[in-house]
Parts: structure tokens; sequence; C-alpha cells
């Protein structure tokens, strides 16, 4: 894992003493409200319903086991013993004081990391594949270049006013992971006719209001010019991009309106003016950073494998967790782990402070001291053993962390919704605990397959309702709650926007509309193998509707 | 009718105007303001507003109902309550925020 230099150390101490002076001048006064709303949101802390919401980076959902002890530590301390992971593959805590945010930000500094970049209208925390390093189906870890990225858009003076927030998702793999192609700049890595390794970059995705499908601007950036045409693309976006209207300054609706050529045209423009300039990566520098992420000494346990179907006939809670919960490793012997943070009625992504530590002690003990956030709310555990398998997963047991349903319908990305969220138009983990509850039982998911629910409660789309395979959106009607089915949305590198599919339901309704439309596609799929996505694909949207609200 | 709403500075816990000018944390307690009262509304927000203490001041409506203060808007009626949502992790409700020893303020 990546260590802080001296340049790293520096600034974020210098950020939390100034940050934790303008706290002291709030409190005392000297600072008013519209003074000090702007310099809080550049260090993470929102207002929402109830309290101060404090956002933490995890810089490309890696962390060790003292970051996440520190983790719990900050739960139990200074918050009401539990964190919220959420799709940005950050932590949110739902109730700091504001006394207590300098404390938090020292605590944070002592285990290298902040709550900068996590609000405001600049490049915020890259993310990334939740098994980068460990994914048999890798390319390469992309997570050097994830940090040359953090380096790079950190307190960059030129970026940190843009018109509007930029996320940028970078993957290693051919299999997407990380959503890129709904980010502002999504990176995949590619390998050339020569064979090198360079990145194909996709600009213009995103969710939100007007969720749209990222385009491809450059089929191979070499790895040593990478920033240059970064900062190409943040630049042509810093210059054009609308600050006139809120709802359309995001570089996706430059690109839609100025059509994908033109802004290339100006991109290459500008690359050829920065490229081979103070932006090149040197090959030594990029070594240099790599050997922070190289696998870990792994010891040899080749030739051990774990018999799925025979370890369900002995227990098959524990049968369902290996076939759902695992991931395929590059490593002969090994295994990465999804913790799933989705218990049956449980809020989607919250973990308690125990919860949290037990996960640092198991890094710590069997994953050679590394875990990861998943964008999908979830933990990884990126380099287990198979042969201690049943040793993690007995400990997970224990402690309410074990249950098998990675990928199945109650593994659901839900926003905080209005429960919680100023912005929110409608609650959202309600309708998340009552789906989970209406299907629940492991051997129904397991006859659905592959399915996943996202739920926002505003247009806004934490919740990523728009790549859900079945998507709900919550909106508010004559002051009451109604929810918006959408279908055949998909975040991968099958990309689509779902498209809703007629009028909305009342919350009590939505389980029941869930459970039509699932019955219908069991009913229709050519077989186990075909997936829900792929049936819908394959059938269109008209039978799914007359499924739901009867023939028209 | 309306009352004020806002949220405490150092806490973030949601207050509501009481008659007596302090801002406390329980909604039957609040001023309920008539429409021709709008004058002592906007002063009254004006002065809070003035003290800093107050963060996020809104306007809401409100009606009674059986004896209740119940305000029109859910997001209001759920900022009065706290989460709806059980937290299962525990087994415990979220609970809203209190001002808890940071003490009442008043304008």
């Amino acid at each position: 894992m990546y260590r802080y230099d001296e340049f790293d150390a520096a600034f974020v101490a210098g950020r939390t003493a100034q940050f934790s002076d303008q706290v002291k001048r709030r409190l005392s006064g000297e600072l008013s409200e519209d003074q000090f709303r702007p310099l809080r949101l550049m260090n993470g802390l929102y207002l929402q319903l109830h309290a101060y919401m404090l956002r933490i980076a995890v810089p490309y959902g890696t962390m060790n086991s003292r970051q996440m002890r520190k983790l719990a530590h900050i739960a139990r301390t200074y918050d009401r013993g539990y964190g919220h992971f959420t799709t940005r593959q950050n932590i949110q805590f739902n109730w700091p004081r504001l006394k207590d945010i300098p404390a938090i930000l020292e605590e944070l500094a002592s285990v290298e990391m902040h709550a900068i970049q996590t609000s405001g209208n600049c490049i915020r925390n890259v993310t990334t594949d939740q098994f980068a390093g460990a994914a048999a189906d890798e390319i390469l870890d992309p997570r050097p270049v994830a940090e040359i990225i953090r380096q790079w858009s950190s307190l960059h003076p030129e970026f940190s006013y843009l018109p509007r927030k930029f996320k940028i998702a970078i993957t290693g793999a051919p299999n997407d992971r990380a959503a890129i192609r709904f980010h502002d700049i999504g990176l995949q890595a590619a390998v050339n006719g020569a064979g090198d390794i360079g990145w194909e970059v996709w600009v213009g995705g995103g969710l939100g209001r007007t969720p749209m499908v990222a385009k491809l601007i450059n089929s191979f950036v070499p790895h040593e010019h990478l920033l240059a045409y970064l900062e190409s693309i943040l630049r042509v976006y810093n210059r054009y991009g609308r600050r006139d209207n809120k709802f359309k300054a995001r570089i996706k609706i430059l690109v839609h309106e100025e059509g994908l050529e033109s802004i290339k045209g100006q991109v290459e423009a500008e690359f050829a003016e920065v490229r081979g300039g103070v932006l090149t990566l040197p090959q030594d520098e990029l070594d240099r950073i790599s050997a922070y992420f190289a696998p870990p000494d792994f010891a040899d346990r080749s030739g051990q494998n774990v018999d799925v179907a025979y370890q369900s006939i002995l227990d098959p809670a524990y049968g369902r967790w290996l076939d759902n919960n695992l991931h395929p490793h590059k490593q002969p012997g090994y295994a990465s782990v999804t913790i799933s943070l989705k218990p049956v009625g449980g809020a989607p992504g919250d973990a308690t402070d125990s919860q949290i530590d037990v996960v640092a002690d198991l890094a710590e003990r069997y994953s050679y001291d590394e875990l990861r956030v998943t964008h999908e709310q979830n933990l990884v555990l990126p380099h287990v053993a198979v042969a201690d398998l049943r040793t993690v997963y007995d400990v997970l047991v224990a402690n309410g962390l074990a249950e098998g349903n990675n990928n199945q319908i109650t593994d659901m990305i839900c926003c905080p919704g209005l429960d919680f969220c100023a912005l929110a138009n409608a609650r959202s983990i309600p309708i998340a605990q009552e789906i989970s509850r209406k299907f629940a039982a492991p051997e129904r998911q397991k006859q659905i397959g592959d399915l996943k629910i996202k739920i926002s409660g505003c247009i806004n789309a934490c919740g990523h309702h728009h790549v859900g395979h079945i998507g709900i959106l919550g909106v508010e009607k004559k002051g009451g709650e109604l929810y918006q089915i959408t279908l055949g949305g998909d975040a991968t590198e099958t990309a689509s926007v779902g498209k809703i599919i007629g009028p909305g339901f009342e919350a009590d309704q939505v389980p029941g509309a869930i459970e039509k439309l699932v019955d219908f596609y069991i009913a229709q799929r050519q077989g186990e193998g075909e997936s829900f996505l792929a049936a819908y694909r394959r059938l269109g949207e008209a039978p799914f509707k007359e499924a739901l609200y009867g023939a028209a | 009718m309306e009352i004020l709403t806002g949220n405490e500075l150092t806490s973030g816990a949601t207050v509501y105007l009481d008659g007596a000018g302090n801002w406390i944390e329980d909604l039957q307690a609040a001023r309920l303001f008539a429409k021709e009262e709008a004058a002592e509304r906007d002063a009254a927000l004006a002065a809070t507003k003035a003290t800093g203490r107050i963060i996020s001041l809104e306007i809401e409506e409100v009606s009674q109902e059986d004896g209740q203060v119940v305000p029109r808007r859910l997001r209001e009626r759920i900022r009065a309550a706290g989460p709806t949502a059980p937290l299962t992790l525990n087994g415990q409700a979220y609970d809203r925020q209190h001002l808890g020893d940071d003490g009442h303020v008043s304008i």
C-alpha cells in the first residue's frame, strides 16, 4: 500500500490545522455560516437533516487494518457506533458534532487519511475495481496510476473551482467492476498492437438527472502521457463547461451539447501543447509508486481448492457464501472475499464499530493487511488463502457479516434517502429493507440468480438507480412518496441506462411490484443461465410492462 | 400556521423556536405563527440569523391534529422524529440528534 511521503503528510497536516482553526472561528462567531459553509464543504463536512455528516476519502477504496481500526475508533468515540460505506468507496459518519471535527481530522491524519475533496467542485476521490491487484482477469493493477492521479488532483490549483464536481474511475480489467462508463472520465487498461500497456479514455458519463453512457475519446493513451491527457480534458472542461446552470454543468452536458468530435479536437489541441512537458511520467517514478502496490509475498498455497458442492451439502449457508462471495484470484490457492454489508432487513452499507474492527483483524491476519471498500457498498478481503476460508467465514458468522448474497437480489445499492439526506425526496432504506425481507430465503435468491437492484431517494441518483437491472427512484408526489421503477440498466462494460417502465408505486407496493417482475422473468427465461438483464434485453420492455401493470 | 426551525450550530440537532424565544428540541412546544404574524415571524428569523447559532433556518407549514403539531412535509416530520428506518445492526433505532451537553441557545 502507498505510504504518505513528506509532501502528503505536510499538506494533510496543514489542511487539518487550517480547518481546525476555521471551526474554532466559526464556533466563536468570528466566521458567519455564509463564510464557513464553503470551507466546511471543501473538507467533506455537510449538514444533513438531523446532524452534520463527515465524508472521509478512502483512496481507490483501499485501506490497511490500522486505518480501518481508526474508523472504528472514530465511530465509537465521536459518532454513534457505526459508519456508512458509500458508492464512492468512501465512509460517512452521520452524527458528528462540529466541535469534534478537528479531533476527528487529526485522528485521520495519524493514519494517512483525510476528508479533503470529498465535496465541492473539484476532482473527487478516484475509484477503482475492488479486486484491483488480485483479480485473475486483470491486465494490470490500476492502483499505482490511481495513486498518481490522486497526487496530481489533490489541491490542484487550476482545478479547485471547476464548473461542477468531477469523478474519475479506473480499472485494469476487461470486466468493468468500477462503472467507468458512468464517470466524468473512465479509464480502462488496454494493450496496443505493439504489446504496450496504456489506457482507453472514456469521457462524459454520469448518472443524476441526465444519465449518460461515457463516450470513447481515445482508445490508447500511453502510460507516460496519461496525466497530460487528463489535464487536457480538465482544461477544456474548465474553460467551456457551463457555469450558468448547475444542472448543466457536468462534462457530460458539454460533451453532449458540443459533440464528441468537437471536444476531442479541443482536447487533442491542448494535449499537443502539454504532451512531453512536466506532466510526463518518468518510468522511475512510476516504478517507485508501483513498488508500494507490489503483490504480497504470497505463501505457496497452490494446489489448495475448496469443493463448493461438497461444502454446500455439509453446511448450506457456508456453501452459499463460497458460491457467491468469492472472486477468482490471480495467485493459485487464494481468493478475494466479499464481506456483505447487506444483511436481511439491514441498512445497506452500514457497519458497526465492532464489525469494522473485526474486518480489520481479518484483513491483518488473513489478507496481508489489506482490505477494500466496494462501490456496491460491501467490503473485500482481497488476498485470502483458500485454506483460511472456513476460519474467516466462522468469524464473519459470529459478527453478523456472513450473508452469502453477493450479486443477488438482496445485495442492493441504496442511498441514505430522506431518512438522512437534505436533498432527498423519498426514503430509500426502508424500501431496501422490505425488499430484502421479501426475498430473504436463500433458495429463492439462488433461483433468481444475479440481479442488481439499485435505489435512489432523488434524481441525483446516489443509489445508481439508472444502472440497476431493476432501478427504483423515489420522488415526491402531492406531499407523499412515490417510487418509479426502471428496467435494463447496466453499470458494466455492456453499459446501458434503465428506462422508466410505467406509473410509480406507493412504498408498500414496491416489494410486490418487484416480485411480479421477478416471477415474470423466471417464467420467461431460457434456462437458469439467462440472467434477468439478458432476458430483458431479449424480450424488450413491453412484456415486462404488461406483467407489472396488466394488458393495456 | 407556521413554525421556525433550523439546526443548532454545534450539534446540528433539529431545533424549533418556542414562545419564549428559545431554540428547543420539542416540536410540540414550538411557537405557532398565524398568517397575520408574518412580521413577528420574519423579525424572529432575522434576529436568529444575526446570532449565527442556528443554521439552515426554514419557515415550515404545520397543522394541529388532535392537539399535536404536525408538519405538512414528510421531510419535516422525519426531521422532528429522526430516521424512520430501524438500525438493525445493533437492534436499536437511529434516534435523532440531541443538543446534549452543548446546551440550549437562545436569541
